[in-house]
């Protein structure tokens, strides 16, 4: 996998834009795209926006992936737990 | 609209959604995403009987962008790959600013519809699409300024509220056209006693579309072509065709749900039709 990390303030730590994987039964993109480095996956075109922080939206707010993989556990998750 | 309607002959309008602000090709990657892609799905989706085609806005790398720019080079990839087919923008946009949400509008000419989404919808744990009525206000009035028919999204039982808030606040030429969305979240719950309510309690101006989310999108467009609505099919909001199996294309939805129509005897609406319906 060819992952290309991105240098700009505020975007999430844990985001990579990747091009392609060696995994067979991935798709691989003409242009490289947001990839999660927590879940290992590609994600969705809105989650870029908050990988991105672009808009109104902030990874460490809006993103329960980030919440999760910090400290801070994700309270939302902690409810669906119990 | 009632079951009256389907016994009445009332030919039955597809919208095609074909590519949605949410999921991209990381989740199907037959969706359309680059204008180039985006209009030879338009003419796949017509040619399979489509009338109308929902349309979102993505960079070259899939992700989004409200841009009038971009909206524009989709029209004009659109019009080119097809006959007649009614254009309608998105003008939803979770976490984008009003201004932004305005920016579909304005492409030259303007599309014949634009969505106009009646209120908030849960997005993910944390996210929360607004809608103010506010911005509905200000997106219903730059539709009218441009002569544009909304297409209003009723997320839920309360947004139903909305539509009639919105007829009282605002001089809706009629027919109204609502959407129906039925799903998780957010979404009416996903059965056919909440189907029934949803077009039982509409305005008598209303016509409606059916909008079933994921696995719900076949039995939803069966009932929405039986009680005399009007369906929305396409991978914005379903990217499966059966259980496991991702879709081949939107022209693989759209056909499926017109063969259904076909075999409970209710023609489909050309676009001309279409546009005789919606009062365009």
């Amino acid at each position: 996998m060819i992952l290309v990390p991105i240098y700009q303030l505020m975007v999430c730590p844990y985001l990579e834009y990747a091009g392609a994987t060696d995994e067979t039964d991935r798709t691989a993109f003409d242009e490289p795209r947001a990839f999660c480095t927590v879940i290992d996956e590609f994600v969705q075109p809105m989650r870029a926006d908050i990988c991105n922080d672009r808009y109104e939206l902030s990874h460490e707010y809006h993103c329960e992936i980030y919440r999760e993989h910090t400290d801070g556990k994700d309270e939302h998750a902690a409810e669906k737990s119990e | 609209m009632s079951y009256e309607n389907y016994l009445g002959d009332e030919p039955l309008i597809v919208t095609a959604a074909v590519t949605g602000g949410v999921h991209g090709k990381e989740a199907n990657p037959n969706v359309p995403e680059t204008p180039e892609e985006i209009g030879r799905a338009a003419a796949a989706v017509e040619e399979a009987g489509a009338a109308v085609i929902h349309l979102h806005a993505r960079k070259s790398n899939g992700e989004r962008t409200f841009s009038t720019d971009r909206f524009q080079e989709i029209d004009d990839a659109v019009r080119e790959h097809t006959d007649d087919i009614i254009i309608q923008h998105s003008t939803g946009g979770t976490g984008a600013s009003d201004e932004d949400r305005h920016l579909p509008l304005r492409t030259d000419p303007p599309p014949e519809m634009a969505s106009l989404d009646m209120g908030p919808l849960n997005r993910y744990d944390h996210l929360t699409s607004e809608n103010t009525r506010g911005l509905v206000n200000s997106l219903y009035d730059e539709m009218q300024e441009r002569g544009i028919k909304p297409e209003l999204e009723v997320f839920n039982d309360g947004h139903r509220n909305e539509v009639f808030g919105l007829l009282s606040r605002r001089d809706l030429d009629e027919p109204v056209y609502a959407t129906l969305i039925f799903g998780p979240g957010t979404l009416t719950r996903p059965t056919p006693q909440n189907f029934l309510n949803a077009i039982e309690d509409l305005p008598d101006c209303a016509l409606f579309n059916t909008l079933g989310f994921g696995r719900h999108q076949l039995p939803f467009a069966a009932m929405g072509i039986v009680f005399g609505g009007h369906i929305r099919v396409g991978l914005e909001d379903n990217v499966y065709y059966r259980r496991g199996e991702l879709a081949e294309s939107n022209a693989q939805l759209v056909r499926r749900s017109v063969r259904l129509a076909d075999e409970l005897e209710r023609e489909v609406a050309s676009p001309a039709q279409a546009r005789e319906i919606l009062g365009l």
